[in-house]
């Protein structure tokens, strides 16, 4: 039997490579004609076509990963290094802008972890266009909103697939616009237009460090190519290295190839015979003085400032929430799906050069464990169902976080994808009971769906088991291997840091279980709300169901890739089969974290031990949700009517507020930023510029001219002295210099 | 000290040129202003002469005292300004800084002046009789100057046009 | 017989000159009756007029007779139409007093 199909790629390599834009390309288009022609074409066209584009791109995608998955001839030429990156397309569109030293490209480039990433999402993104077919049935301006999704697609595609730090910047700015524009989407009522605006500012504050951090990223690389050390070539590792020092002026320096190499070089090594780069001085241009090591901390902290504004870490989170005032589909896909991820797909990308700074990590896993906490905390006591789901993506995202920064790439990237899937699937169920319950979003008042929403129900309940791992899915087991990972982790300088995040994590697990049990317990099972809008709920179409079910269904089939053990590795210890699959792109942060000694792992435990772990966190699983299920099915029915004693009104009042930081940061920064803009705009604005200036200039010469007018006396004989006193200064002066001379 | 005849019609006619000047800018009756200058332009002939510009002398006579200096009288008449004074004397500003202008006007003249070395060209036989005559001059206007000649006719001819319009009641 | 360098010293001319050209300008300035001070003008015009005979004489150029010969040309132009408008003025104004024509005042 040919099996030929299972290991060749099904499109020509070279095919593909050259149409890679076409995947960026066709919601582009998508989102031009609907946006300009979608009122004429009418809803039918509109959904069609919104769909058609994503759905085109989806396919590509699907050829293009199956090259890069299957086939193992399948290479792409680095630019840095002059060698093949095996399992990657790419294609590079000549230059886009070049300002002195600096180069940028038009670049696109596939490789296993970007495979990954577009499959999620168009194959996401093309479900949940899908879905909003029918939940934006009753609305006048979907051509509006399809224009915006397409363009969102566009630009994240953008993100994923570009080969360079300026490339992915247009990408992640594109994204924080799509996101404002779709959040502030009912832009008549207030505030969900507020809404809009408070994303976008935040994703700002993260963008501008982004933009620095890319200006270091730029002084430091070009510093080091031009640099003594990097001297003439005479064995083959320096001639690699002029190869790498040519590609740092074209394709430029922020070039991910570029940026890799130059990974290789910065560690002590036998091959490059460098002593550490790390502790080196960068030696000309403005960074002069501090080190290779100094300088790439503090870039990485500032990435991961513009990574957590992007992903909604501490401290820029509190947008998140807030853009729950968008329709659903959005929520579902920017802020579940795709664009928070976009944060922990930098980190990623950016690993071989991230493992050299063990400080980075550390701080990142730790934020990562904080905030995954501090969500799940907030999330005990919101009624909003939106709410709930929008800080329970701001712990998983702390998740992620995580598992980046003690090192464990792999399973962040598999816990981005099965969440994703569940978080979709919760996203467009909690969509579709709005749909069918007037927009009901207080789980208070809903209630008894499981009869009257079966198919709604159902897989809510799907995804709900496996982001909690009460019923061992593919969320559990994503989830536990990056706290494995964390608990085997040992940073260089903060060994601490590994067995702590675990330890925080774990808290997080039960609270996690806890938070969407109460969820599920309260808004589908018992009996129907007094309080409810409508008497009887009824199911949405299938339009809305069927990728609520293939959600679904994805969730559980997932989880074959977290099973730890399946894969057994030559001469080293049985992997998941999304750890082999990661293996090609994430096997040169874990060389670099080896010869930087940044990262050591503790040895996996013996299987039994690691058994024990994961059945351990099963168990933290089950008592999170075991706890919910008493506490609202038997102790507070129980207790109604009875006071709540006041200190566990004031812990969920201070939760139900947020912990008071939206209130923190009004009075601390908008506030004194406010003042100072009024201050401004009164003193400099005002006075200054508007009196002084501009209408203090034009009395002056309004005077000035008043008091001049008198000279003209209208007397034709007045005019003729000072004529004559003219010509007598003029006279004078010539023959004085004649006679000076 | 023996002075040349030149010399001494030099100094009577120079005197007698800035009296009348000086009568022409000073009387206070029109006519005695018309009278003098025609006086003055008398008396600069009599200098042109002496400086052996014979034609110019003769131009000035016949042009300057005879027309122009006519046209002049002509229009005092016409317009009876003779019984027109100066009744008030105002002093303001600007005549005093006028009269200042050409006191100062004239110090920075003489100084120059005080300055000036003469060239002392001395003529070469053949033209030393010819210098200043009709016939030196009219050789060289219908020569070397005949387009500034047939300009300055040009120029005649509109002011007369000009003239005649100006000063008609009605046009 | 050659033609020598005047006896009166070219100076003394141009110094009459001078006198004469500040006269004028002085009564420019300051008479008030309009033909007056046309008369002054003419009084400018008659020490150019000396200025450029007298250094005609001395560097032997009759180039000096001719611009002499045009300015008087130029002064009979102008005269013409300056009285013309003097007569133009006193029909409108009833005056030929410079200080009464003030139209131009702010």
């Amino acid at each position: 039997m040919d099996t030929s199909w299972l290991t060749k790629a099904w499109a020509d390599p070279r095919a593909l490579s050259a149409s890679l834009w076409l995947i960026i390309a066709l919601p582009a288009l998508g989102a031009l004609v609907c946006g300009v022609l979608g009122k004429a074409l009418g809803r039918t066209y509109v959904n069609l076509l919104a769909c058609a584009t994503v759905l085109g791109s989806f396919v590509l995608s699907v050829f293009v990963f199956q090259a890069v998955a299957a086939d193992s001839s399948v290479f792409a030429l680095s630019p840095a290094s002059g060698t093949a990156i095996r399992f990657a397309l790419a294609g590079d569109w000549g230059t886009w802008f070049s300002a002195g030293g600096f180069t940028a490209h038009f670049g696109l480039l596939v490789d296993h972890l970007s495979a990954t990433m577009l499959m999620v999402v168009t194959g996401v993104g093309f479900l949940i266009h899908l879905y909003s077919t029918g939940y934006m049935e009753h609305d006048e301006g979907y051509w509006r909103f399809f224009a915006y999704l397409n363009l969102f697609m566009a630009m994240m595609l953008t993100l994923v697939l570009a080969d360079n730090l300026v490339l992915l910047f247009v990408g992640w700015e594109g994204v924080g616009l799509c996101s404002y524009l779709l959040v502030g989407y009912y832009y008549t009522d207030e505030a969900k237009a507020w809404a809009g605006r408070k994303a976008f500012v935040a994703n700002r504050v993260g963008d501008f460090a982004f933009l620095m951090a890319m200006m270091l990223i730029v002084l430091t690389v070009t510093a080091y190519a031009q640099s003594p050390a990097n001297s003439t070539p005479v064995t083959a590792w320096q001639q690699r290295k002029a190869i790498w020092t040519r590609a740092v002026s074209d394709p430029g320096p922020l070039n991910f190839q570029v940026l890799e190499e130059f990974a290789r070089v910065l560690p002590p090594s036998a091959v490059t015979a460098n002593k550490n780069l790390l502790e080196a001085n960068i030696p000309s241009g403005p960074l002069a003085g501090h080190t290779y090591g100094g300088t790439l901390t503090v870039i990485f902290f500032l990435l991961l400032l513009g990574a957590t504004g992007k992903s909604a870490q501490l401290p820029l989170y509190v947008w998140l929430p807030d853009a729950m005032a968008g329709p659903t589909p959005v929520s579902a896909l920017i802020h579940a799906a795709t664009m928070v991820t976009a944060g922990v797909y930098l980190l990623c990308r950016m690993s071989p050069l991230l493992v050299l700074c063990p400080a980075a990590m550390a701080t990142v896993a730790v934020v990562g464990a904080v905030t995954a906490l501090f969500a799940a905390l907030i999330a005990f006591a919101q009624d909003d169902m939106k709410k709930i789901l929008a800080y329970s993506t701001i712990s998983q995202l702390g998740y992620m976080f995580l598992g980046v920064g003690v090192g464990i790439f792999w399973a962040a990237i598999l816990h981005l994808v099965t969440h994703a899937c569940f978080k979709g699937c919760l996203f467009l169920s909690a969509g579709s009971v709005m749909h069918g319950n007037a927009d009901e979003l207080d789980i208070k008042r809903l209630g008894g769906l499981r009869k009257e929403m079966p198919w709604t129900t159902a897989c809510f309940g799907i995804a709900t088991l496996t982001i909690t791992g009460i019923v061992p899915l593919s969320g559990f087991f994503s989830k536990d291997d990056i706290l494995d990972g964390a608990l085997h982790a040992r940073i260089a300088g903060a060994p601490w840091v590994g067995p702590w995040v675990y330890a925080i994590g774990m808290v997080g697990a039960v609270a996690t279980a806890f938070y969407m049990s109460r969820l599920y317990l309260l808004a589908f099972t018992g009996e129907r709300s007094k309080q409810a809008k409508v008497p009887h709920a009824h199911e949405s179409g299938w339009v809305m169901v069927a990728p609520l079910v293939i959600l679904a269904a994805l969730s559980v089939i997932l989880v074959t890739h977290g099973i730890p053990g399946v894969i057994q590795r030559p001469g080293g210890p049985p992997v998941t089969v999304m750890e082999e699959f990661l293996k090609p792109v994430f096997d040169l942060p874990a060389g670099v974290a080896r010869e930087a000694e940044s990262l050591h792992e503790v040895p996996a435990s013996s299987t039994p031990v690691t058994v024990l772990l994961y059945v351990f966190g099963w168990l933290v699983a089950l008592v999170g949700g075991a706890a919910a299920l008493v506490l609202y099915k038997r102790v507070f029915p129980a207790r109604a009517g009875r006071p709540v004693p006041a200190l566990l009104a004031g812990i969920r009042s201070f939760t139900v507020n947020k912990f008071y930081v939206d209130e923190l940061y009004d009075a601390f920064i908008y506030r004194p930023i406010k003042w100072l803009a009024i201050g401004l705009f009164r003193v400099v604005d005002e006075f200054i510029i508007d009196t002084l200036a501009v209408r203090g200039t034009a009395w002056v010469t309004a005077r000035i001219g008043s008091i001049l007018r008198y000279l003209q006396t209208g007397d034709a004989q007045a005019y003729a002295a000072v004529m004559a006193v003219g010509l007598l200064v003029g006279v004078g002066y010539a023959l004085f210099q004649v006679l000076a001379r | 000290m023996s002075f040349s005849a030149q010399e001494v019609v030099f100094y009577l006619l120079a005197a007698a040129t800035l009296v009348s000047a000086a009568l022409v800018i000073a009387a206070r009756n029109p006519i005695n202003s018309a009278m003098s200058l025609v006086a003055t332009f008398f008396f600069l002939a009599g200098l042109y002469v002496l400086l052996l510009a014979h034609t110019i002398a003769v131009l000035q006579v016949l042009v300057y005292a005879g027309a122009i200096m006519v046209l002049f009288l002509f229009v005092i008449m016409l317009l009876s300004l003779t019984d027109l004074g100066e009744p008030v004397r105002r002093v303001s500003l600007h005549r005093v800084v006028g009269a200042l202008s050409a006191a100062g006007l004239l110090v920075v003249l003489v100084a120059a002046l005080s300055r000036w070395q003469a060239a002392g060209v001395v003529g070469k036989p053949a033209e030393a009789a010819r210098f200043g005559t009709l016939e030196a001059v009219g050789g060289l206007l219908y020569t070397r100057w005949i387009f500034p000649f047939e300009a300055v006719s040009l120029l005649l001819l509109v002011a007369m046009v000009g003239a005649v319009v100006v000063a008609k009641p009605r046009i | 017989m050659s033609l020598p360098a005047s006896q009166v010293a070219i100076q003394n001319y141009l110094l009459v000159a001078a006198l004469l050209f500040c006269m004028g300008m002085l009564g420019v300035l300051v008479r008030r009756n309009a033909l007056v001070v046309f008369m002054s003008i003419e009084l400018m015009l008659n020490a150019a007029n000396l200025t450029f005979l007298a250094f005609a004489r001395d560097r032997l150029d009759l180039t000096g007779h001719l611009a002499a010969l045009f300015v008087i040309a130029v002064a009979a132009a102008e005269a013409a139409i300056g009285l013309a408008i003097v007569i133009a003025v006193f029909r409108n104004r009833g005056t030929v007093n410079v200080e009464d024509i003030r139209t131009m005042k702010y």
